[in-house]
Order: structure tokens, then C-alpha cells, then sequence
């Protein structure tokens, strides 16, 4: 019973933070709105036992990516963005026709009413389990996903420093 | 709690970014929306390993952890990418970026 009021309340608060996050004129309120977006998400995984996943989703979605996300906009202009100009773009209608089809699409295996599989009364997902298949099985890939955030962190540094453009020297002759 | 719940919530959830990047101007808001579909698939992914056969081989937290890794360097290479576009444009609005537009 608390397990359905928990997983409703969370439900609500998401589908709501998410909503406002995508159709808030003001970024910067965009933003908190999608922390509390990430927040319930985040209490969704600890209903569902995956309490690390709870707690990287905190650590990397709240506190890296909403921080990286306000810096990016305080950096670029039309930080409150009531400026009267149009907030959608061109074609928005048929983004909402397309946006609604995929939902219907998606929820299509939900109304065939296969018999839902049963949930395991308990698992053992600890963290000390999760780290010996990260190192025995997966260590390629934990090896290759190191070499892309490195990769990434490179390019996001040269991407963002601009390509600095040689100034010619025409103008002194 | 079924499954179908999770999974509807996740249907919701990822159709409600498809529309923010479907239908809003800033390239910022866009970024938004692919985290909130992206998120949606990591709760498809925690769902479905929830209500799996054998969950004591965390298929699902290994995959979900290394989504979210892709999913930071995402977000950080994309606004990098935002920031060096404000620079060139001077806007962020996604409609006077249209250089590669044939007139």
C-alpha cells in the first residue's frame, strides 16, 4: 500500500517536473524544475531496489548536469526569456502530432494485457556485487566508457574555447 | 506496482521530452528534453530488471550506470557545442541557425 502511494506521488511529481522543465518560458526556473524531475526519478530507482542507481543519479543528474546546465545558460543570452518572442518553433503542431503518435505506439504492448510478469520478492543488489562484475565481466567496457569521458572532457574543452582564427596581417601593409 | 506502470510512466515521460525537443526554440530546452527521454529509457531499463527472471545478475544497474556515463559526456559535449554556437550566432535560437539552408 505505501509502496503505491510512494510510487503515485513520485509518478505525479516527475511526469509534472518534466512538463514544466519542457514548457517554462524562464530557463532558469526550467532547470530547478527538471532537479525535481531528476529527484523523483531518482526515488523511483530506490522503489525498485536499485539504491546505487539512486544514488548516481543524484550525484552525476543534480549535481553535475543541473549545475553544468544553469552555467550554460547564465552564458548565453535570454536568461528569463520574456522578451515577447515566440518560445515554439515552426511546425510545433505537427512535433505534438508526431510526440502523441509515438506515445499511442508505445503504449500499444500495454494494452494487449500480456500477463505481467512478477516482481522478485527480494534481491541482493549490493554495491560490493556491482563492483566485482564491473571489474571481472565488463572491465572492457568500463575501460572503453574511461576513454570516452576523457575523450568527451577533452572535446568539450576545444569546443568550447572557440577556434581562435589567425588574424591576417593584410591590414598593416 | 506491475510492470506495465513503470512502463507507462516511462511512455509518459519520454513522449513529454519528445515534445519539448520537438517543439521549442532554444537549443538549451532542447538538451532538457533529451535528458528527460534519456531518463525515461534508464527507468525502462531498472523496470524491466526489476521484473526480470534472474535479477541477481544486475543487467539492468550495469546498463543503467553505463547509460548515465554516455549520458554526462552527452551533456557536457553539447553544451560546450551550445556555447561555441552562441558565440558564432550570437543567439541560441535554434530557427536563425540555418546557414546550410538552401535559399
Amino acid at each position: 500500500m505505501s509502496e503505491q502511494i510512494a510510487f503515485w506521488m513520485l509518478s505525479a511529481i516527475a511526469v509534472l517536473g518534466a512538463l514544466v522543465a519542457v514548457r517554462k518560458r524562464n530557463l532558469i526556473h526550467g532547470v530547478f524544475a527538471l532537479m525535481i524531475f531528476f529527484a523523483a526519478l531518482s526515488g523511483l530507482f530506490l522503489l525498485l531496489l536499485a539504491e546505487f542507481i539512486a544514488a548516481v543519479q543524484i550525484l552525476v543528474y543534480i549535481g553535475a548536469v543541473g549545475i553544468l546546465l544553469l552555467f550554460a545558460i547564465m552564458l548565453t543570452e535570454r536568461v528569463t526569456g520574456d522578451d515577447g518572442r515566440r518560445m515554439t518553433s515552426r511546425g510545433w503542431f505537427w512535433g505534438l502530432v508526431v510526440a502523441a503518435a509515438v506515445f499511442v505506439i508505445l503504449l500499444l504492448p500495454a494494452i494487449q494485457e500480456l500477463p505481467p510478469p512478477e516482481a522478485a520478492q527480494a534481491i541482493d543488489p549490493s554495491v560490493k556485487e556491482l563492483g566485482h562484475k564491473l571489474m571481472n565481466p565488463y572491465v572492457v567496457t568500463l575501460e572503453v566508457l574511461a576513454l570516452l569521458l576523457t575523450a568527451a572532457l577533452i572535446g568539450a574543452v576545444t569546443a568550447a574555447q572557440g577556434v581562435r582564427i589567425p588574424k591576417e596581417e593584410d591590414s598593416s601593409e | 506496482m506491475t510492470l506495465h506502470h513503470y512502463l507507462i510512466l516511462a511512455a509518459v515521460l519520454f513522449c513529454v521530452g519528445l515534445m519539448g525537443a520537438f517543439t521549442r526554440r532554444n537549443a538549451i530546452v532542447v538538451l532538457f528534453s533529451v535528458e528527460i527521454m534519456l531518463n525515461a529509457a534508464n527507468l525502462n531499463f531498472i523496470a524491466f530488471w526489476r521484473y526480470s527472471e534472474n535479477p541477481a545478475l544486475l543487467h539492468g544497474p550495469l546498463f543503467t550506470l553505463f547509460a548515465i556515463a554516455v549520458a554526462a559526456a552527452e551533456v557536457a559535449v553539447g553544451l560546450a557545442l551550445v556555447i561555441a554556437v552562441y558565440r558564432h550566432f550570437k543567439t541560441v535560437d535554434l530557427e536563425s541557425m540555418d546557414t546550410l539552408r538552401e535559399e
